[in-house]
């Protein structure tokens, strides 16, 4: 337990170096992890914890992009303060997307409605040009933190990576707490726990809100990261690959998060020599690991050492 | 601690003294016998119709390098995949800078991908030629940007702006034509396209009476045809890709529309008309932009053809062997960038490169339509190009203005 | 505009018959194994790319490769629900999505590695034609497309109301275990109904060749207006897929003609989402959601 607590902040400073020995293509890479660590922890959180059917996370994650960028280049806000309010309105967003689950859709009907939604946002990114750039894009200036421009890949990476270990490490107190005993006690049997006295529609609702939350952080990253947004981003590709990332990671586990988002980012990079084979390698392993390895490779890993074993990972 | 920032130091001075001379000594990607080209199309995703760009232009590097090179260097290729997607784009954008150390970038046909790049391409001080059609990439006052255009990145084709500008001259020039109607994808693309072309319209005493969208994957353009139907316009811009622009050309004849439809750039004119499989809704009302001086498969273009089928393996090229018009279109850039090279002379850097490019001056390609001509304040390098259209007998004709033949 | 209305209901009914076509594939698959196929766009889209092989490279004339390809996609669907579903059956559904999912992601990439830098053409059986009945325009691929529909549609209401295959598949609808219990291999009968869902769907995939040129990318749009259908018409209703088909393909074309060519695309996503918030069983379907 207590090894399990240093690893969210030994592994950072483990990472801390990266830069002296990367070069800026390697260290966009790792940015790009960054990005989808909280993009995967996020997720997770609806997914895995509560175990719901949602799909809105694309929207989360645009909506956190957009958010950022529009605060930035409308507004003139520098990219740090944009950070908790992308985060809030992901939240917001979050809530928006709860309203199904509260009124009791469940299972594919959930994952149907909110597929719709992120498609919808998807359309009004398009339709919305004063405030989106509509499909043209909308290109964002460089990251300012502190009044420091971030211009190179490594500058970024300090920032992303201190954002992330805060991020994270205050989602796993939550995850820990009460509230995630809830988010479980609601996925294994939501009756049951509506019947133990658990307000399951608060926490419906928390869920949603935290996970579009971190997601939506994870968009301002993004868009400080890539600088230039397009609608076309945030489709149902995007959607597979986030997936991928849970689901090879390990559902329910944020050390699966972690692990999904270094490899669902890495390995088309690994495979850039054979241009062509990404979507076909993609399915390939999402079905490999359902098959094999319903608990993702965190499982594989928590075998070997108890510091990949989340509180709530269950071996069964 | 001290201790440690001394090392750390030293050992930092050792580093940038290793990596000094690869630096200073000679340019990025040039060594006495190789150039290194990074190629950077969408291999796979959504836009991967377009990837045959890329191939024109590797095509016609490969047989230079075959002819001997250029001056004693050979094009050393490097493929990239960006998938059309921004974050994947700057990955292997950044892969063919600071991995592969490419001299240049052969631009993404992605405009969303290459305004990602931008400023990484800039801050690298990297050479970048492309085909992207977003005016914002390499425009500049009088293309389609604002300021001067970006040092090291230039088109040697037209860009978007140009494209669609020449679309709405074209249209203009159908007598009587005034009341315009659009339909466009929803991406940057078709809106690289449109605008300028709306523009070009409605400066020119034209009116844009109806801009609908149209969506990827659209099996039907009733709504839209109905609209323009009750609109009674002259004429349609279609900036549409080909499955759709298809689909277009058919419910345009369907409703009995009537009216000229051009396409964009983004289509191959021989197989559009092909596809849609009706010689009554094509001839005499299906228009698009042509890029070439002759029709494709023409004589005067067969040596460009005889290139792209010898250097293309057969699986760049398209599953019957005959290249589309997209992979002339590549070829269009390469001819324009090797002309660069050509005339940066053996001591090459990109600051002597871009001074060659800049020296093109009416510069025929034997290829292209328009010649190409780059100063340093307008890097893109044509600015007009001819329309391929069907006479009623379905014979194909090129067209330098609506109702003038080429011939 | 009032004038356009029945040229709009008119190839809004034709399209629409299309959307009902692989809202009801992906019914019957429901129906069997309570799974919802997220991979059939993907499947459906393969089908018209495989006639277009036997047709093209093959040289084939038109019904054996369609009947080919309906065979294939028969026997794809038999083995994805046997070597890919059944496996992990009771596991959580997140996993039955996904697997769906991924399996037609692979088929869409194997298909973008092959044909992604081209537009293809499937092949057509007959020429097009097109007709005037009064002032409205019909084409002979719409009137194919409400004549194949409609067959296919009485077709499984036989099967699955007259035969006692039907009886088997309803009583595994209603409880999986208590038909293991009498006897009944379920395994295999939900194997063959994968097969016959995915046949169906290769149907869809041939007639929407008719009407567009390929495209990769065409299997998730499908996908999209199939579950529309379904949720509109409620899950797991033979005839309220078809309704539901119907309905959007009318709406999508009164809308993007009256209010705006944008909305056609969103036209399933707003039906999606105002049908599960107002009324989530559909108009034909049981109980969708969960009251604690």
């Amino acid at each position: 337990m207590r090894l399990t607590r240093r690893a969210f902040w030994l592994l950072p400073l483990l990472a801390l170096p990266l830069p002296l020995v990367l070069n800026q293509y390697y260290q966009y890479v790792v940015n790009l992890i960054l990005v989808y660590v909280l993009v995967g922890v996020g997720f997770n959180i609806v997914v895995g914890n509560l175990g719901q059917l949602a799909f809105s996370n694309v929207a989360f994650f645009g909506i956190g992009a957009y958010a950022s960028a529009i605060l930035t280049t409308k507004l003139g806000m520098p990219w740090w303060l944009t950070v908790i309010p992308a985060g809030l309105i992901g939240a917001l967003a979050g809530c928006a997307a709860s309203i199904p689950a509260l009124r009791g859709v469940r299972l594919f009907y959930l994952a149907i409605m909110t597929l719709a939604f992120g498609e919808l946002m998807r359309w009004s990114y398009i339709r919305t040009p004063v405030l989106t750039g509509g499909s043209m894009g909308l290109s964002v200036p460089p990251a300012e933190v502190l009044g420091w421009t971030l211009t190179r890949d490594d500058q970024k990476f300090y920032v992303f990576l201190f954002i992330v270990v805060v991020v994270v490490v205050c989602t796993n107190r939550i995850l820990e707490s009460r509230i995630g005993r809830a988010f479980q006690a609601i996925k294994n049997d939501e009756k049951a726990a509506a019947a133990m006295a658990i307000a399951t529609s608060r926490y419906f609702l928390l869920a949603f809100a935290l996970s579009g939350f971190v997601v939506g952080i994870g968009g301002a990253m993004y868009a400080a990261l890539v600088g230039h947004l397009s609608p076309e981003a945030f489709d149902l590709v995007q959607l597979i690959q986030q997936f991928a990332i849970i689901m090879v990671g390990g559902l329910g586990s944020l050390a699966g998060s972690v692990l999904g988002a270094i490899l669902i980012t890495a390995t088309p990079e690994i495979f850039r020599d054979w241009p062509g084979f990404e979507e076909l390698m993609f399915g390939v392993v999402i079905v490999l690991v359902i098959m094999f390895l319903p608990r993702g490779l965190v499982s594989l890993l928590a075998r070997i050492h108890p510091v990949f074993k989340d509180r709530f990972y269950q071996d069964d | 601690m001290s201790k440690f920032d001394s090392r750390l130091r030293a050992a930092l001075v050792a580093f940038l003294v290793a990596a000094l001379p690869a630096a200073g000594a000679q340019e990025r990607g040039v060594t006495d016998t190789s150039i290194k080209i990074g190629a950077l199309g969408p291999f796979t995703g959504k836009a991967a119709l377009f990837n045959p760009l890329n191939y024109g232009s590797i095509a016609y590097m490969r047989y230079v390098n075959d002819m001997g090179g250029v001056w004693g260097r050979k094009f050393d290729i490097v493929l990239g995949d960006s998938a059309c997607a921004e974050a994947k784009g700057i990955a292997a954008a950044k892969k063919l800078i600071f991995d592969d150390q490419a001299f240049m970038i052969l631009g993404n046909p992605c405009s969303g991908v290459a305004m990602a790049i931008k400023p990484t391409l800039i801050q690298e001080n990297v050479v970048w030629s492309g085909v992207s059609a977003n005016p914002r990439i390499d425009g500049s006052v009088g293309s389609g940007g604002d300021g001067p255009p970006p040092k090291y990145m230039f088109h040697t084709t037209p860009n978007g702006y140009f494209s669609g500008l020449t679309m709405g001259k074209f249209m203009m020039t159908k007598p009587g034509a005034k009341r315009i109607a659009f339909v466009a994808h929803t991406n940057d693309w078709a809106r690289g396209y449109c605008d300028p072309a709306k523009e070009y319209i409605e400066a020119n005493g034209g009116e844009v009476v109806l801009d609908t969208a149209m969506e990827r994957g659209s099996t039907d353009a009733t709504a839209q045809v109905l609209q323009i139907k009750a609109q009674n316009v002259d004429g349609i811009l279609g900036c549409l890709y080909q499955p759709e622009l298809v689909v277009l050309l058919k419910d345009a004849h369907k409703y009995q529309l009537g009216v000229p439809v051009i396409g964009a750039l983004g289509a191959d004119f021989g197989q559009t008309v092909q596809q849609v499989g009706n010689p009554d809704a094509v001839n005499g009302v299906f228009f698009q932009g042509h890029l070439y001086k002759d029709k494709i498969g023409a004589p005067s273009l067969e040596w460009a053809r005889q290139i792209l089928v010898k250097y293309l393996t057969k699986d760049e090229l398209p599953s019957d062997g005959e290249p589309t018009h997209f992979y002339y279109f590549g070829m269009f850039n390469g001819i324009g960038v090797v002309e660069g090279f050509r005339r940066a002379g053996r001591e090459l850097t990109r600051d002597t490169y871009i001074k060659a490019v800049e020296t093109l001056n009416d510069f025929d390609t034997n290829l292209g339509a328009g010649r190409v001509t780059i100063t340093a304040d307008q890097h893109i390098g044509v600015s007009n190009m001819f329309f391929n259209g069907l006479d009623e007998k379905g014979n194909e004709v090129i067209f330098t203005a609506y109702g003038k033949p080429l011939h | 505009m009032l004038a356009l209305l029945p040229q709009l209901l008119v190839s809004g009914i034709a399209i629409g018959m299309l959307y009902a076509l692989i809202a009801l594939s992906m019914t019957i698959l429901y129906r069997a194994t309570t799974v919802v196929n997220f991979g059939h766009g993907d499947l459906v889209m393969v089908a018209a790319y495989l006639l277009t092989i036997f047709a093209v490279n093959a040289t084939l004339p038109f019904v054996p490769a369609l009947l080919l390809s309906v065979a294939v996609l028969f026997a794809f669907g038999f083995l994805l629900h046997r070597a890919f579903i059944w496996p992990i059956i009771r596991g959580p559904h997140l996993s039955l999505a996904m697997m769906a999912i991924a399996v037609g992601y692979s088929v869409r990439g194997l298909v973008r590695l092959e044909y992604g830098q081209e537009a293809v053409r499937m092949p057509r059986p007959f020429a097009e034609k097109i007709f005037f009945v009064n002032n409205v325009v019909i084409t002979l691929d719409e009137i194919a497309f409400c004549v194949v529909v409609l067959v296919m549609l009485v077709a499984s209401y036989v099967v699955f109301s007259k035969t006692r295959f039907g009886r088997i598949v309803q009583a595994m609808f209603q409880t999986q275990r208590g038909a293991s219990l009498v006897g009944i291999n379920v395994m295999q009968y939900n194997n063959v109904i994968w097969g016959v869902g995915c046949a169906l769907g290769a149907l869809g995939g041939v007639l929407l060749g008719l009407i567009l040129i390929l495209d990769p990318d065409v299997g998730a749009w499908t996908l999209l207006r199939g579950f529309a259908a379904m949720t509109l018409g409620g899950f797991g209703s033979l005839h309220g897929a078809v309704v539901g088909g119907l309905l959007i393909g009318v709406l999508e074309k009164v809308l993007g003609t009256y209010v705006s060519t944008a909305f056609i695309d969103i036209t399933c996503y707003l039906v999606i989402i105002v049908v599960l918030l107002i009324r989530p069983r559909g108009l034909f379907g049981q109980h969708a959601t969960l009251r604690v």
